[in-house]
């Protein structure tokens, strides 16, 4: 598996790098490549989404905050710098051809790097990652050709108060943590990727590498 | 054209377990001709969205799905031919 890290970036300019990186992986070009990155603040809709999960338009917009419509699947989030995203651009295997399964596998990932973290983040019966009922990932992905994109964002040092502007996932009810928050300090930026680009790793070839158990 | 001609597409196998499938947005339209591998319609699960090639090449007689209808995997959406 190849790391692309792009540091702090536009969300359209990431876009663009997992599209090309997309294309290379259908072509045969490059390897299974997961891109970490964080983004500058934007609020983005997946594609089902209405606008009314934006519960304050004028927040954002005082802010100069933009709201992008995507084309990943599930609803609405916020992004911005010490959120840590991970896009894995991965060829899901002929016989592993699951969404469902491949969203699993996300999640169990990001669980195990936030509990190395110091984390006690959980799955639970709804999509995402939970630490103690409050949501700190958030899922969202796309398929091309079984080559997935999008992906998840990881709260880990962002300002989380924002989540207050919109019902993150369309999900009215949820509060939103952070690694910040559980932690009461923030956590180095650098040693989160790496520990996302191990879970990752682990997961992942776990289940669709050469000895695939699942 | 005998009828006979025309093969139908049906919505593949892309999750075991995400329920109903929206489709969101057909990239083809009728009449359109398509190669075998080309995205015809994108469709989504509760946190996916998914591009579903063509399993033929040929032209697009019929769609029979519309956007924001549920479907289900072996549904008709489509037919080539």
């Amino acid at each position: 598996m190849r790391i692309a890290e792009l540091g702090i970036v536009d969300y359209l300019n990431a876009l663009d790098f997992q599209k090309k990186t997309v294309e290379d992986r259908i072509a045969g070009r490059t390897e299974d490549t997961l891109i970490l990155c964080e983004h500058r603040p934007v609020v983005t809709l997946g594609r089902t989404s209405g606008n009314k999960d934006l519960l304050d338009p004028a927040f954002f917009q005082k802010k100069g905050v933009k709201v992008l419509r995507t084309s990943r699947g599930g609803l609405i989030t916020y992004h911005s710098p010490g959120q840590l995203m991970a896009y894995p651009v991965f060829l899901l295997p002929e016989n592993s051809r699951d969404v469902s399964l491949f969203i699993d596998l996300i999640e169990k990932s990001v669980v195990r790097a936030l509990r190395r973290m110091g984390v006690d983040a959980r799955r639970s019966g709804r999509r995402g990652v939970w630490v103690s009922g409050k949501k700190i990932a958030f899922t969202g992905v796309a398929f091309r050709r079984w080559v997935s994109y999008h992906g998840v964002c990881v709260n880990v040092n962002n300002d989380i108060s924002a989540f207050g502007k919109i019902n993150p996932c369309g999900e009215p009810d949820i509060e939103v943590t952070s690694v910040r928050a559980e932690l009461g300090r923030p956590f180095d930026m650098r040693e989160a990727r790496a520990l996302a680009a191990e879970a990752f790793e682990t997961v992942f070839s776990a289940c669709y590498g050469a000895k695939a158990v699942c | 054209m005998k009828r006979s001609d025309t093969r139908k597409i049906h919505l593949p196998v892309i999750s075991g377990r995400e329920g109903d499938i929206i489709i969101t947005r057909w990239i083809v339209r009728e009449g359109d001709s398509v190669r075998m591998g080309d995205d015809l319609v994108e469709v989504s699960t509760d946190k996916a969205t998914f591009d579903v090639p063509s399993p033929a090449e040929g032209r697009i007689v019929s769609i029979r799905k519309r956007e924001g209808e549920a479907a289900r995997t072996g549904d008709i959406i489509a037919e080539i031919i």
